[in-house]
């Protein structure tokens, strides 16, 4: 019963984005595309997962007073095995996410669920708040990648939805695109909380 | 051109044509989390020119000295962030010892940037990046200069965003605009305007 | 005392775990990953000059190019080169092709990450395709007095492209005609 609540609470109840605003960087820069949004999101929810069923099982051998400085460790292992995976096999992706991918070091999802969760809850807990977390992430990017692919180029994952006469409003998949989207989607999901 | 056009080029892009928050999306949760009062951005904003710069520098070094030489490129990003975390450490005991009124005023947002992308990833594009001549890679100098000049892009931006959020306060607002949403949205207008150095080659 | 160093100790077998895992695994993938860039490389270049054979050529400032030779009749079909500069956020990587007269056969964009939706169109062949057929002087964006339109939004990243293309050409074609017996 928990393991389903603490699985589902990432989707929306505690969504990284939405609700606890976390990890703001890589949303706003890649979701240039949805295929670029789900890259990231699956980097991010693989990292988070591996993290926190490492940081979880060495919870007992941790000193508190160094915990930081491992999960640094642990975290930026992970990362790193990523980022030479997808330099290997998933070339192109790998350049468009560019920068963000050693970046996902820094995202306060993973050291955050890894500080507040992992590092007091058994290894199975883990694996369905990291699951939970990293798929709601993942679902966030693609949200947002959605509006801003569809209104700024026309496409959906690459492929032509609007009728030709639309012209692609450029804006939205440029920088303050990133931003005023982002912003209106928060102020609907607080509409709809409002509504409850 | 002459190092000082040179130094000039790295900050005017640096602080307006790319900026680091409103067109590389970097230390972006710092920008919108500290940039609700006016004391608290400065306060951040000095913090993290001062650990950008310091951090530019050394893992400058560790990238010229250590990775570079042994060819263990694919370290990089665990070097550096650990770098990065116990140089924060270590300037907060440094200050909280030598300084008590910076530490008073700097203390609390240190520990906050270890986890502000806008280091690490300034860190990681020093090795990067090249002069405008887009030959010479950056030298020691270029790259602690760059680092400074990119604090100071994040200062300005995170200063003029809390000021128009303090303002914002007052405005009557929708409920559910309040708060986040219309910070995102400033940002966004502010990133707009921002645009308008876009065209700007030096 | 001890205590802090018993706690350095044990980050250090964190931190050497942690290398050994990753040393490992770049051996795995490092060799994928170089292998697929000099495959991609080789497409390119037969891509840009079909049915010929490539020769490498070191120049004299150490850069390399390449002399496409019919492989019948050993008759030089043109050459190719990487042009790179810097445009807006990244360097440009430009793989050009010319004829032995230094007309652009045609260009790819081998390496680029300007800004989506901008710079970024430049991979396109709508872009690219103007490149075909023009002479070394003709290698200039509009702005600039050329026949090269450039991008919507993005002049920096078009004229880069332009003028690394140019001045690449410029510098192989000299290296050529002082060769000379080559």
């Amino acid at each position: 019963m928990r393991f389903t609540k603490e699985l589902s609470k990432g989707f929306i109840k505690d969504n990284p984005i939405f609700i606890l605003v976390l990890g703001l960087c890589p949303t706003l820069a890649v979701t240039t595309s949805v295929m670029n949004g789900l890259g990231m999101g699956f980097a991010a929810t693989f990292v988070l997962l591996c993290s926190n069923i490492i940081v979880s099982m060495i919870k007992k051998i941790t000193p508190p007073k160094i915990r930081i400085p491992i999960y640094i460790v642990v975290i930026a292992s992970f990362v790193t095995i990523v980022d030479m995976v997808m330099a290997a096999y998933l070339p192109a992706l790998h350049k468009s996410l560019g920068l963000f991918i050693p970046l996902i070091v820094v995202n306060c999802i993973i050291l955050g669920r890894a500080e507040a969760f992992a590092s007091k809850n058994n290894v199975l807990m883990s694996i369905a708040d990291a699951v939970g977390m990293g798929l709601g992430f993942t679902l966030s990017l693609v949200v947002i990648a959605t509006f801003r692919e569809i209104l700024g180029a026309g496409t959906w994952l690459g492929v032509r939805v609007t009728p030709l006469a639309y012209d692609p409003m450029l804006i939205a998949i440029l920088a303050p695109g990133a931003f005023i989207t982002l912003g209106f989607l928060m102020a609907l999901m607080n509409m709809l909380k409002e509504k409850k | 051109m002459g190092y000082l056009g040179e130094l000039f080029v790295m900050a005017m892009t640096a602080i307006f044509i790319q900026n680091f928050v409103l067109a590389r999306f970097l230390g972006l949760c710092p920008y919108l989390g500290v940039s609700k009062k006016l004391d608290s951005a400065i306060g951040m904003g000095m913090a993290v020119i001062f650990v950008m710069t310091l951090a530019s520098a050394i893992t400058f070094l560790i990238n010229k000295y250590l990775l570079i030489p042994y060819d263990i490129m694919y370290l990089q990003t665990i070097a550096f962030i650990l770098t990065i975390a116990s140089l924060v450490q270590f300037v907060e005991m440094v200050i909280q010892k030598n300084a008590p009124a910076l530490y008073k005023s700097l203390g609390v947002f240190l520990p906050l940037i270890t986890t502000n992308c806008a280091v690490l990833g300034v860190a990681i594009l020093n090795t990067t990046a090249f002069r405008s001549d887009s030959v010479t890679a950056y030298n020691f100098l270029d790259s602690v200069l760059n680092g400074l000049f990119s604090g100071v892009g994040f200062t300005v931006v995170l200063v003029a965003m809390a000021g128009l959020r303090m303002r914002m306060e007052m405005a009557d607002l929708p409920k559910s605009m309040r708060g986040m949403p219309i910070a995102l949205i400033i940002a966004g207008i502010m990133a707009l305007a921002f645009y308008g150095f876009m065209g700007f080659q030096i | 005392m001890r205590y802090y160093l018993k706690l350095g100790f044990i980050l250090l077998i964190f931190c050497a775990i942690a290398s050994g895992i990753l040393a490992y695994i770049n051996t795995l993938t490092a060799p994928v990953i170089a292998e697929r860039k000099a495959r991609e490389e080789i497409e390119t270049r037969s891509a840009l000059i079909p049915n010929a054979e490539f020769h490498e050529v070191q120049a004299s400032d150490g850069s390399i190019f390449f002399e496409a030779r019919d492989p019948k009749t050993q008759e030089i079909m043109g050459y190719t080169f990487n042009a790179a500069e810097l445009g807006y956020s990244s360097t440009v990587q430009t793989m050009v092709g010319v004829d032995p007269d230094f007309n652009v056969i045609d260009i790819r964009i081998v390496d680029q990450a300007e800004t989506p939706g901008l710079g970024a169109n430049c991979t396109a062949a709508t872009f690219t395709d103007q490149y075909k057929g023009l002479a070394i002087q003709d290698l200039y964006v509009d702005k600039d007095g050329g026949v090269i339109v450039s991008l919507a939004g993005a002049t920096i990243t078009s004229r880069c492209i332009a003028n690394s293309v140019r001045k690449k050409a410029i510098q192989v074609r000299d290296e050529i005609n002082q060769g000379g017996g080559e």
